[in-house]
């Protein structure tokens, strides 16, 4: 058990080593940050719901799209590379399994997920709270009520965003496990994402009471069980900005779910990966 | 399966399904042989006749349709087996980023060198293999040779008894060669088994003690060097200061005894041994 979690940390930081000099990584923390400091230029376009939800959504959206993206293309591009490259011949004609390989891709990637995750979210935070100081001062000279804010609620947001990350990333990872090409991880892991952020419309149709025919019905119980819902992961906003507004029990729901599609998904491409010829 | 067999192949066959359509290719076909322990054995053969999935098979990175394969004595593809086991494959490819002492000493971690003995174990293998100088370079700036080197070096510092080396001398210059040669006789020295897959014939008949010879999945000859190269039939008889003379009285003296002289030709050197007389080293070695 040992020596094989040391294996696992040992490939774990290669691919670490390797993600964080890629110029995929820099450019995209640089775009993504570049998104959060712009929406304080931008914030005169609250649409009426406040300075500070317009600077927490526009900061979660660049969070959320960005990760995404990170998590997708890093993902299938390092497993691919290791294949095309042959480096994972070398490594697995070592006594490391499959399974320590796929763990150790999977935790590497999701370390620097992290770092972009906890980057942009300091990032954010100390906007956020920055601007929520001049407000309470601004409300307390004109007597009106002074937002809301939490940074507790920022960082919750952080490590929900990296568990939804973390089960994007392990989605992948099968589908680049099954997957012949990287072009054809990439695009069916987009869809498969975009799938997941629209899994809640099948959980609502399924217990809407509306007259499904037994096809329709099997499909979207199938999605739905399949399927992860990744919506209920962004609640950033209600967390930063009225924590009372969040139903108790959100996040931890949201991490258990989270964390049992994730181990499916490694459990699946630890054995679809078995099957694979190198 | 014999005790002193390094590896055992018994009846392996590999098909390869291509096309939507599914075609059987059958790159390896009922191919059975064994590898004494302590010996360096060769496997040959032309482009595609299967020595590559053959490797692959033995290291259980791609799964036979048929046959059994032990190394050691355990079942292939399990981590015992390559516990014990090095391998070097072609054209090897690492992380540019990585110097090749970090490499080798990556590849000890993930092959269970206690950390006691990591530091000697890296040094010992780069030594092995002439790299301890290049060893904090990386890798991205090495040449071809020496990729081949640092390659051997990470396939033998967690000292394993079988050494497997997929081409190690492809795109290597002569010199170059030579010294993977002698890397080859250190590891027979050492009483390790060394399965070499190459296309240098020079090469493989001045290392190897036995070789098979695969042509179109199957093993068309195997044995021990000196058995399937020797013409029992006719004989060489090397002479010095052979004057016409001295030739003519030989030559009638051995038709005496029923013997017919065919040819008499100058011994010649090989132009390796030539280019290695002339060219005293790589710029990188």
């Amino acid at each position: 058990m040992k020596s094989s979690l040391t294996r696992i940390f040992w490939l774990a930081r290669l691919t670490f080593l390797e993600a964080v000099r890629q110029r995929f990584f820099a450019f995209l923390i640089v775009l993504g940050a570049a998104m959060v400091l712009s929406s304080f230029a931008f914030r005169f376009l609250d649409f009426g719901h406040g300075e500070l939800k317009f600077i927490a959504d526009f900061g979660f959206g660049g969070l959320f799209f960005f990760g995404s993206i990170l998590a997708l293309v890093m993902t299938a591009q390092l497993l691919f590379a290791e294949m095309d490259n042959r480096t994972a011949l070398t490594l697995l004609a070592k006594p490391v399994s499959r399974t320590e390989f796929l763990i150790g891709k999977f935790t590497g990637i999701w370390v620097v997920l992290g770092l972009f995750v906890f980057v942009l979210s300091i990032l954010l935070g100390v906007m956020l709270w920055g601007r929520w100081q001049e407000l309470v001062i601004l409300a307390e000279q004109s007597a009106k009520v002074a937002p809301q804010f939490s940074l507790e609620g920022v960082f919750s947001h952080a490590l929900l965003q990296w568990f939804r990350l973390g089960v994007v990333t392990s989605m992948v990872l099968l589908i680049s496990t099954i997957a012949r090409t990287f072009l054809f991880a990439v695009v069916v892991g987009a869809m498969t994402i975009v799938a997941g952020q629209l899994q809640w419309l099948a959980q609502e149709a399924l217990f809407k009471p509306a007259d499904l025919n037994p096809l329709s019905h099997a499909l979207l119980w199938l999605a739905s069980r399949i399927l992860p819902n990744l919506q209920q992961f962004n609640i950033g906003d209600a967390l930063a900005l009225d924590p009372g507004a969040v139903m108790s029990g959100a996040v931890s729901s949201a991490l258990l779910s989270g964390g049992f599609y994730l181990i499916a998904y490694l459990f699946l491409a630890s054995l679809t990966f078995k099957r694979r010829e190198i | 399966m014999s005790d002193t067999s390094a590896i055992s192949v018994q009846g392996l066959t590999k098909d390869f399904r291509v096309g939507l359509r599914g075609l059987k290719l059958r790159a390896v076909d009922n191919l059975s042989f064994e590898i004494p322990r302590g010996q360096v054995f060769g496997l040959l053969g032309p482009n595609g006749c299967g020595k590559s999935t053959t490797l692959k098979i033995i290291l259980g990175l791609v799964a036979p349709t048929a046959g059994k394969i032990s190394i050691l004595g355990y079942p292939s593809a399990t981590s015992e087996a390559r516990q014990r086991t090095g391998f070097l494959p072609e054209a090897p490819y690492f992380h540019k980023f990585l110097t090749g002492r970090e490499l080798v000493r990556y590849c000890a971690r993930l092959s269970g060198v206690p950390t006691a003995q990591l530091d000697s174990a890296v040094e010992e293998a780069l030594a092995l293999a002439a790299m301890s100088e290049a060893g904090n370079r990386t890798i991205g700036t090495y040449s071809k040779g020496m990729l081949q080197r640092i390659g051997f070096a990470q396939a033998i510092v967690h000292d394993p008894e079988l050494v497997i080396l997929d081409e190690p001398t492809a795109g290597v210059d002569p010199v170059g060669s030579a010294a993977i040669g002698k890397m080859i006789h250190s590891m027979r020295e050492k009483g390790k088994t060394v399965v070499l897959c190459s296309h240098l014939l020079g090469q493989v008949e001045q290392v190897c003690d036995r070789i098979a010879i695969m042509d179109r999945g199957r093993l068309v000859l195997e044995g021990r060097v000196d058995e399937v190269l020797a013409r029992r039939d006719k004989h060489i008889i090397t002479v010095e200061h052979l004057t016409p003379a001295a030739r003519v009285a030989a030559e009638a003296a051995l038709q005496s005894h029923g013997a017919q002289v065919t040819s008499i030709t100058h011994p010649r050197r090989s132009l390796e041994d030539l280019f290695r007389e002339l060219v005293t080293g790589s710029r990188d070695a």
